[in-house]
C-alpha cells in the first residue's frame, strides 16, 4: 500500500461527499483498502456503488477488498482548464481503470506519475495508490513497471 | 403501415436566425421558429393543441410560455422534457406518441439554445463537496459537461478497433462539404482532413474539430396526423417507425457497452417496427454533437459490422454529397450548428419533400433520424407519403 499525499493547504480541488451507500468506499481508501460492493447472491463485484445489484437486484451485500491491480481501458489528458479548483493541477491524466478482478469493472482515477509525455496506452497495467485530500482519501492509480 | 396506433405525419417545419455571435432573447428566437412551422404547414397557433420541448435549462422557453404567445386555446398535453431524453428528438417522439395515441390532434415540437447555455468548455467553479454518482468523477476532474468522457470515447474507440483519427475526421469533413450548399449553416467553409489533424485540442485525444458548433438559433416541428396532413399545405412526410433506446445499465461512464450504449438497443427495436429496412433509406441524419457519435450509431444502424466504421467509411465520400449514403446534409451540429435533434428532423423532412435546393438528394422517399447517445437514444423512420 502507498499513500502518496499530494493536496495542499490551497487545493481546490473539489472532494467526494460520502452518503450511506458510498461511505464504505471512502472508509476503506482511508484505510488503504480498495473495497467494492459484492453481490451475496450473483457474486459479482460492482462499482460504483448503488442501492442494488445490478445484474440480480439483490440488495444484500458484502464489501471485498480488491488487489488494485487492473488496466488502462482509457485515458484522457487534460492540458486546459475546465474548473477553477484544477487550474493548479494541469496538466492532468484521467483514466479509466478496469481492474484485474472482473471484466467491465471500472473505475475513474488520475494517472498520478504520468505527464503527458509518459507514453501511454490502452491496456497498460496499473496498479492503485492513495491520495489524501481535504479529509478525505482518493483512491488514485499509477503505471505498473512491467519487469522483464 | 406504422407501428403507431394512428399514422403520423410531419407537416411543418421552422427555423429561426441562426447566428454565432450576440445575445438574442429565447422567446423572441423560438417565436420565429415555431410562427415559420405553423407557416409552413398553413395552420395557426389556435390549431395547436400538445406542445413538446426538450430543455436543457432556464435558457430555453417552456411549453406554457410558447403556448401563450401563439393563443394556444388549451393544451391537450404536454411536457418539458430532461437532458436525459435523446436530445432534441426526444420531444419529436413525445409528439408522435400523443399524436398516435390520441392525446392531442397537433403537435408542437421545438428546442431553443443559445450560445451561452450551449458552451461547455468554460471554466467552472463547483462546489467544493460533491454527491451522488459524480462524487466517483468530479474529484477526478472529469469535466467540461461530457468532453472528458467524449475524449475517453473516442481513445477506446481506436484502441479497441486499432484505428487512426481520421475515422473520426471523416465525419467533421464530411459536414462541411454539406453545408456548404446550406445558406441557413453557420459554419460553411470547407475543412480538409489536415485541418481537421490540426485542429486545436479541447481534451486530448477529442479535438475541436470533433465537437458541434455552439449557436443562437431555435428550430420546430408540427406533428399530426396523417389524415389531417392530407388537407395541409406541404406534401406529407409520414411516421414510418420510432424508438427510444437506453441499453442495460444505462450511464455515461460505467455502461456495460461503453462505446455504445443504447445505439443498438434502439436502432434493432426501429427496425423491426419499420416497414423498410436500411437498403431503403436514401437519406440520414445522424447525431454528430461529437464524431464519435456519429460513428457509432452508423454502425448500430446497420450500414456496417460493430467495429467496422473505419472499413466502410474508406475515403469519406459515400456519405457526402452524390454518395451512396448521404448523411447529415445541412452540416449536422458540427456545420448547420447545434440545434439538438430536432434539426435533423426537419432536414430529413425536407429532404423526403424534395425543398433542399442545391444539397437535396434526388428522389428521395426514405430517411433515417438517429439522435442522442449513450444511454438517450432515439431514432425515426420517415417516408415520403
Ligand atoms: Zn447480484
Amino acid at each position: 500500500m502507498t499513500h502518496l499525499t499530494s493536496s495542499t493547504a490551497d487545493d481546490r480541488r473539489p472532494v467526494p461527499q460520502p452518503d450511506e451507500i458510498t461511505r464504505f468506499y471512502w472508509d476503506g481508501a482511508a484505510a488503504g483498502r480498495l473495497l467494492m460492493q459484492k453481490c451475496l447472491s450473483c457474486g459479482k463485484l460492482q462499482f460504483p456503488p448503488d442501492v442494488c445489484c445490478l445484474s440480480c437486484q439483490s440488495e444484500h451485500f458484502g464489501h471485498a477488498e480488491v488487489s488494485g491491480r487492473g488496466s488502462i481501458y482509457s485515458y484522457a489528458v487534460v492540458e486546459r482548464p475546465l474548473h477553477a479548483g484544477f487550474v493548479d493541477a494541469l496538466p492532468y491524466v484521467i483514466a479509466l481503470v478496469e481492474l484485474d478482478e472482473q471484466s467491465g469493472l471500472r473505475l475513474v482515477a488520475n494517472l498520478l506519475d504520468a505527464t503527458p509525455g509518459t507514453r501511454l496506452s490502452c491496456g497498460q497495467p496499473v496498479e492503485v495508490v492513495y491520495e489524501k485530500r481535504e479529509g478525505i482519501t482518493l483512491p488514485q492509480f499509477r503505471l505498473v513497471e512491467v519487469s522483464r | 403501415m406504422t407501428s403507431l396506433a394512428r399514422d403520423v405525419a410531419v407537416v411543418g417545419v421552422g427555423y429561426s436566425q441562426l447566428s454565432r455571435a450576440g445575445e438574442p432573447e429565447p422567446l423572441v428566437l423560438l417565436l420565429e421558429a415555431v410562427k415559420g412551422a405553423l407557416t409552413d404547414a398553413g395552420l395557426s397557433g389556435t390549431d395547436v393543441d400538445g406542445i413538446f420541448e426538450y430543455k436543457f435549462g432556464p435558457e430555453s422557453p417552456g411549453a406554457q410560455d410558447v403556448a401563450r404567445v401563439l393563443g394556444v386555446p388549451d393544451l391537450a398535453a404536454f411536457a418539458d422534457i430532461l437532458p436525459t431524453n435523446p436530445s432534441g428528438l426526444g420531444g419529436v417522439l413525445a409528439g408522435v406518441m400523443a399524436v398516435a395515441s390520441g392525446a392531442c390532434e397537433t403537435a408542437l415540437v421545438f428546442r431553443c439554445l443559445t450560445r451561452a447555455a450551449g458552451h461547455t468548455g468554460g471554466v467552472v467553479d463547483g462546489p467544493s463537496t460533491v454527491a451522488g454518482r459524480n462524487q466517483f468523477l468530479t474529484p477526478y476532474g472529469y469535466l467540461g459537461g461530457i468532453l472528458v468522457e467524449m475524449a475517453l470515447k473516442k481513445r477506446r474507440w481506436m484502441a479497441e478497433y486499432s484505428r487512426a483519427e481520421e475515422d473520426f475526421g471523416h465525419i467533421a469533413v464530411n459536414a462541411r462539404r454539406w453545408s456548404a450548399l446550406n445558406p441557413r449553416a453557420v459554419l460553411r467553409e470547407p475543412v480538409t482532413m489536415d485541418d481537421y489533424l490540426s485542429s486545436r485540442v479541447v481534451v486530448e485525444p477529442l479535438r475541436l474539430l470533433d465537437c458541434d458548433y455552439p449557436i443562437n438559433g431555435a428550430v420546430a416541428t408540427v406533428i399530426t396526423t396523417a389524415e389531417r396532413a392530407a388537407d395541409l399545405r406541404q406534401p406529407p412526410v409520414l411516421v414510418d417507425a420510432m424508438s427510444y433506446g437506453s441499453g442495460r445499465g444505462a450511464d455515461w461512464t460505467f455502461n456495460n457497452d461503453y462505446l455504445y450504449g443504447g445505439t443498438f438497443d434502439c436502432a434493432d427495436r426501429l427496425w423491426r417496427r419499420s416497414s423498410v429496412t436500411l437498403e431503403n433509406v436514401d437519406v440520414a441524419q445522424v447525431y454528430d454533437g461529437f464524431t464519435s457519435v456519429t460513428m457509432s450509431w452508423i454502425e448500430a444502424l446497420g450500414a456496417c459490422g460493430r467495429g467496422e466504421f473505419g472499413d466502410w467509411i474508406g475515403d469519406g465520400s459515400r456519405i457526402g454529397p452524390g454518395g451512396d449514403f448521404p448523411m447529415n446534409t445541412a452540416g449536422g451540429q458540427l456545420a448547420e450548428g447545434r440545434l439538438h435533434g430536432v434539426s435533423f428532423l426537419n432536414e430529413a423532412a425536407l429532404q423526403l419533400r424534395g425543398q433542399c435546393g442545391d444539397r437535396q438528394v434526388p428522389g428521395a422517399r426514405v430517411a433515417v433520424v438517429a439522435s442522442g447517445l449513450y444511454p438517450q437514444c432515439g431514432a425515426v423512420v420517415l417516408t415520403s407519403g
